[in-house]
This record gives C-alpha cells, sequence and structure tokens, in this order.
C-alpha cells in the first residue's frame, strides 16, 4: 500500500508541479496568472492521443507535434487573453480573459474531440511493472523541465532576458530588451511544459477534455503554497500535494480525500500567507 | 350591384357545403407528434441510437397508410443534451406547434425540467427516462414511462448478485453526480434487505485517475462482488482496470455503461472486461445458446434491409425508439387523438408487445416496463449491439 501511494502520489505530484511551472513562467513574463494553464495540460493528453493512438504517428512524430501544439496554444493565450489586458493589470480583467479563453479551448475540445475520456496510447511496449512508465514519465518529465529550466535560466543569454523582465519589466524594456517577444517566447515555453505534463500523465489522466478544469485548479494550488513565481517553491509544494492527496485517498477515501486537501491548503495559507516557501513582499514606501 | 335570390341561394349553398367538407379535410390532415431528443452534445449517444428506431417507426406507420388514412408527422427539436433547450423545445411544441403527444426527452437531466412544464399544458408525454419520479400518475396524469426506472434497474443488479450469484458481502461505488450519489443512496438499502452485507461504501470523484485506493479498501473489507454506478466511461473503465492490475477476481455487476464501447475503449486489456456484468433487457438480449427471441431477430432482419447502422450503438436504444411511435399510434388507431383519449387508452394498456418489451400501465401506475425483463448481462459478448445474458439465466 505504501508502494502504491508514493508512486502515484508522486506522479500526480509531478503533473501538478509541471502545471504550477506552467503558471509561473507565463505569470514571470507577464505579472498575470493565466488560468490556461490546465488546459494546456488537458490539450497535450488529448494531442498525443489524436496524434498518437488515432492518426498512428509514431511516438517520436507524435510527441514534438504534440508540444508544438501546446506552445501554439500559450502564444495565442498571450496574444488574446493576456495582451489587451495588460495595460490594465490592477483591475485583474486577465481573470476573465484567461478563463473565457480557457472554457473555449475547453468546450472545442468536448465538440471536437469527445465527450468522453479517450484512450492515451502506451508510449513504450514494455512490461507492466509496479513501477510502470505511467509514473516514472510524469516524474521523468518533472525533472527534466526543472533541470531544463536551471540552464536555460542561468546559462543562457535568453534565459537571464527572461529574468531580467520578470525582476524589472520597465527597467528591462529601457535597456532595450524586446518584452513583447520575450513574452510570446515565455508563453510559447509555458504551452510547451503544459503541454508536457498532460502528455506524460496521459496514461494515468487519458485524454479528456474534463481534466483542464481539474488541473488547473489543482495545479494552482502548489502556486499558492510554494509562492507565486516560485519554481522551486511550486515543485517541493506539487509533490507534496500529490503525496498528501494520494494518503488522503487510502486514509479517508472518496470525497473526503479532496476536503482534506482543500482543508490543509486553507490552513497552510492561513498560517503562511506567502506560501511554504515565498517570502513576505517588501513594498518600497 | 344588387343581388339575385339565385346568386343568394348558391352562394349560401357554396358556405354550406363549406362547413360540411372540413371535418373531411381536417381527417387528412397529419398528427402531429412532438419528439424531444438530443442529438448533438454530451449526452446525445442514446437519443442517437433511439432515433434510429424512431425514424424506422414513423415511416412504417406512414407506409402502411397512417392511422386512419392519417400521416404521423414527427416534429423534432434537438435538445442538444441541455435542459434548458429541452423546455424551449417542449414549450414550441405544445403552444407553437401545438402537438398530440409528446415523445421524449430521452436523458432524466432533461425530463426533470419538461415532464412539469408539459403537465401544465395537458399534452400527453411517454419518456424513456430511469430517474424514479419521473412519473406520479397524481402530480403527472398525462405523463408515462416506456423504460425501467432506477429502482428496477438497482433492483435487477442487487437480484443477481445476492441471488444468482450468491455473494452476500458486496461494495458500491459511484462517482460524486447526483445520479452516482442518488444510486448509491437508493440501492444500498435495497441490498441490506436483501440481507446483503454491503462492507464498503463510496462516493469518489470520477476524475481522480488512481482508484487502487477504493479497491484496496473494498477488498480488505472481505467484497465479493462491486457494483459501480456512474455514467462516466473513465472512472469506469479504471475500476475494472485496477481489478485487473490486482489479479483480484470479483464480478463487477451495475450500470449499463460497463457495456459501453467507451468503455472498452480504455481497458488496458481487453481481458480485463470478463465478468463485468453490466444491466440490459432480456427481449433484446442473446439467451445462454446464443440466439435472439422471434420478435427480436425479425426486427434485426427489419433494420438490416432498411441498412440501419448498429455497429456504433445499442440495440435496446433503437429498440426502445422503435416502439414509442407504434405504441402512441396504437392509442391513436382506437380512440383518435383526443389527449383525454389517448391517456384513457394508455392508462389500461396491457401488454402492448414491443421489441424492447411488452408495455403495460394502470391509472395508478405509469411505469410500463416488466421486472423481469431487467438483467444482467455479459459486457464481452458485444454482437449488433446486444449482449448475451450473464451466466445463471435461464433461456
Amino acid at each position: 500500500m505504501v508502494t502504491s501511494i508514493i508512486l502515484s502520489g508522486t506522479a500526480m505530484g509531478c503533473i501538478y508541479a509541471l502545471i504550477a511551472v506552467t503558471y509561473n513562467v507565463m505569470f514571470s513574463a507577464s505579472r498575470v496568472f493565466s488560468f490556461t494553464a490546465g488546459t494546456l495540460g488537458m490539450i497535450g493528453g488529448v494531442l498525443g492521443s489524436l496524434f498518437i493512438a488515432r492518426m498512428g504517428l509514431p511516438v517520436f512524430v507524435g510527441f514534438p507535434l504534440a508540444l508544438a501544439g501546446g506552445a501554439l496554444l500559450g502564444i495565442v493565450t498571450e496574444i488574446v487573453a493576456v495582451r489587451p489586458v495588460l495595460k490594465s493589470l490592477d483591475q485583474h480583467l486577465y481573470v476573465l480573459s484567461t478563463l473565457a479563453l480557457a472554457l473555449m479551448i475547453q468546450q472545442f475540445t468536448a465538440i471536437e474531440w469527445s465527450t468522453e475520456p479517450q484512450p492515451f496510447p502506451r508510449l513504450f511496449d514494455i512490461a507492466r511493472v509496479d513501477f510502470d512508465q505511467q509514473y516514472w514519465l510524469p516524474m521523468l518529465a518533472c525533472a527534466g523541465v526543472i533541470v531544463g529550466l536551471e540552464l536555460l535560466y542561468r546559462h543562457t543569454l535568453i534565459g537571464h532576458a527572461f529574468l531580467a523582465i520578470a525582476e524589472d519589466n520597465y527597467a528591462a524594456r529601457a535597456l532595450g530588451l524586446p518584452e513583447r517577444r520575450l513574452r510570446m517566447t515565455s508563453f510559447a515555453l509555458a504551452g510547451v511544459i503544459g503541454a508536457l505534463a498532460g502528455f506524460a500523465g496521459g496514461e494515468m489522466l487519458l485524454a479528456f477534455f474534463a481534466n483542464a478544469p481539474m488541473l488547473t485548479f489543482y495545479g494552482f494550488v502548489p502556486v499558492a503554497l510554494g509562492g507565486m513565481g516560485n519554481n522551486r517553491g511550486a515543485v517541493v509544494a506539487g509533490l507534496l500535494l500529490g503525496l498528501f492527496q494520494q494518503t488522503a485517498n487510502f486514509l479517508v477515501g472518496g470525497i473526503f480525500a479532496s476536503v482534506a486537501v482543500f482543508t490543509v491548503f486553507i490552513i497552510v495559507l492561513l498560517a503562511r500567507p506567502e506560501g511554504l516557501v515565498g517570502s513576505a513582499l517588501q513594498r518600497r514606501v | 350591384m344588387s343581388l339575385t335570390r339565385r346568386q343568394v341561394l348558391s352562394s349560401g349553398a357554396a358556405a354550406i357545403a363549406s362547413t360540411i367538407a372540413k371535418p373531411a379535410i381536417a381527417a387528412k390532415e397529419p398528427i402531429l407528434v412532438g419528439y424531444l431528443p438530443a442529438l448533438t452534445g454530451p449526452s446525445s449517444s442514446t437519443g442517437v441510437g433511439i432515433n434510429r428506431g424512431i425514424q424506422l417507426a414513423v415511416q412504417e406507420i406512414n407506409a402502411a397508410g397512417g392511422i386512419d388514412g392519417r400521416q404521423i408527422e414527427l416534429i423534432t427539436r434537438d435538445t442538444q443534451s441541455d435542459p434548458t433547450k429541452a423546455v424551449n423545445g417542449a414549450a414550441e411544441l405544445t403552444r407553437g406547434q401545438k402537438v398530440s403527444v409528446v415523445f421524449g426527452p430521452v436523458n432524466s437531466g432533461e425530463s426533470l425540467a419538461v415532464v412539469p412544464l408539459l403537465a401544465r399544458t395537458n399534452t400527453p408525454q411517454v419518456h424513456p427516462c430511469w430517474v424514479d419520479t419521473l412519473t406520479d400518475p397524481k402530480k403527472y396524469p398525462m405523463c408515462f414511462r416506456n423504460a425501467p426506472t432506477n429502482q428496477q434497474i438497482g433492483g435487477a443488479a442487487n437480484r443477481y448478485v445476492v441471488e444468482v450469484l450468491k455473494h452476500k458481502k458486496v461494495a458500491v461505488i459511484s462517482d460524486t453526480t447526483g445520479y452516482g450519489t442518488a444510486s448509491v443512496n437508493a440501492y444500498v438499502p435495497m441490498l441490506k434487505a436483501k440481507g446483503a452485507d454491503v462492507v464498503y461504501q463510496g462516493n469518489v470523484d470520477a476524475a481522480n485517475p488512481d482508484l487502487k485506493p477504493e479497491l484496496l479498501r473494498m477488498q480488505s473489507a472481505g467484497a465479493e462482488a462491486i457494483m459501480p454506478w456512474s455514467v462516466n466511461a473513465g472512472f469506469l473503465s479504471r475500476i475494472i482496470n485496477t481489478r485487473g492490475q490486482m489479479n483480484w477476481d470479483v464480478p463487477i455487476v451495475g450500470q449499463t455503461t460497463l457495456g459501453s464501447g467507451q468503455t472498452k475503449a480504455l481497458l488496458e486489456k481487453p481481458d480485463y472486461w470478463a465478468k463485468v456484468y453490466p444491466n440490459n433487457f432480456r427481449p433484446v438480449c442473446y439467451s445462454p445458446d446464443g440466439k435472439l427471441t422471434d420478435r427480436t431477430s425479425a426486427f434485426l432482419d427489419r433494420l438490416k434491409s432498411a441498412k440501419i447502422e448498429m455497429g456504433d450503438t445499442l440495440l435496446w436504444w433503437i429498440a426502445l425508439g422503435y416502439d414509442s411511435p407504434r405504441m402512441i399510434a396504437e392509442a391513436m388507431k382506437n380512440v383518435g387523438s383526443d389527449a383525454e383519449q389517448v391517456v384513457g387508452y394508455l392508462n389500461n394498456l396491457k401488454e402492448f408487445p414491443g421489441v424492447y418489451g411488452d408495455m403495460s400501465f394502470t391509472p395508478d401506475r405509469h411505469d410500463g416496463y416488466p421486472d423481469e425483463e431487467v438483467v444482467m448481462v455479459e459486457a464481452n459478448s458485444l454482437n449488433n449491439g446486444a449482449f448475451k445474458l450473464a451466466p445463471g439465466y435461464s433461456a
């Protein structure tokens, strides 16, 4: 039983962490919490199933195509739902615009894809074992994204540019950084990470349009717990969330597991509003 | 211009003649039957299947001369699986089109909204929805159900587990939808009344990707059968897959969706579908020796000759659709299309011979489907939209 909690809890935690990182990457570039993060995850699973299971493309073709679909959707998010409301961030109109876009994509998927969950293909034709690919694929994806982002942010020029606009948008623009193009690239990157979450978790979550609100919801918890914009905090909180959720499933089961998760979430936020890993925001006066 | 006596007389005669001719013309007017299927939207698979049977039946009735020379005109309003659109459609059918009778909606969620509305307009209604409260001869005296109730569905599954499979320790699980929780709440007391011990009872979020905790809990409680109540193919397939992964050899007995193509598509191995027994209906099932009844075989032949697709739907949906306009036509052939007369006829209908089942109503009971025809079947025996009876049923 403990093995099962650890395996499925860690795998789900990795998917939540990846969605949380998707939120953060979009937030860093624009100061906007885009509620399309879960939708990007859902689209990764649906496109993976479409390309590989339905169209019969090999995995090495279907996988990059699914990620490209996520990147495209990330760019569309930036153009349609984020850019028009950037001038009035204090009015929080992005909540409406990103939620509306997320709902439109979700409903379009339901109509064009299916309202029923569809099978996601087994990516590697190997025998099922306890530590199955449905568990290690999300873990591998999460580890890959963490390492990749660290390398990108610390060792590449474009990574430094991302950090610069995340740190101080106006100063970065004053230095001549192409803020709009960097923001669009960030949203494309977020789209890739979100789609990767849904693709890697496809064998667990299936290709189902209703995964979008579930991922949007549970993916936001690690963002709040880990501190907004803090990727390390998001990964730690995501893993904790997955493990706690599975433990609650085992111990109390059914709908009470969700109640337990959100009770702990509320208690943590009451005790540490800045999140478990984040630091209290200091405002210049 | 002055009128002569002859002109006055001839115009008067023409007026009288036209008045006399009116009933004869009216008799040739079509009988308008309102029809509220969900042909699109998330719950449309049932409606699409039922629609194939309805269209065939109406074609056959009209080709045979209609009802006393009057053709049936089906006025269809697609509810799009949406209760609001179903209500709009019902209002238009009764107030705008002034139909004689309404068939549908075909999903319970839509019927919950439409049944009270039609009751207020005094329009006879026939629907096939399972939620128990959707018929009530006192509140809705013109509403009839030509399908089983949820009580009959749960009762058949419970009978199969306790009396046929002889299992006493039962796990009952559902998703957290209204249908799921209501089913568990209704069926658990019924199981206990039959002497079963419900060792596990739970409502689980259908989006939960890992149901192993729930099945481990059932296993450790000593469950000998799992009874899932959900229409969510993803949820049901996870239960079946997890049972397979655990090599746990208990039967799964419950909702018809357990036998659907969507559930099958989500199974990790085809073998996992063994010992899965969903609800179905005896007249449209293969007997243990693999045969259909003569009536159903003849119906299947008619479907094949009419080139009606069966591979992507279920035979009982088509049969139910086929029987519905025939039952309404039978009433109108005998008593005409007046609402009160149609209701009076249906109130005393005895064993109307349907492909789906023989339908009977009384003034106090508007649920027409016979208890004994609700059975369980082998999920992995699907052929031409029909299943084989589960082990333990006699031919």
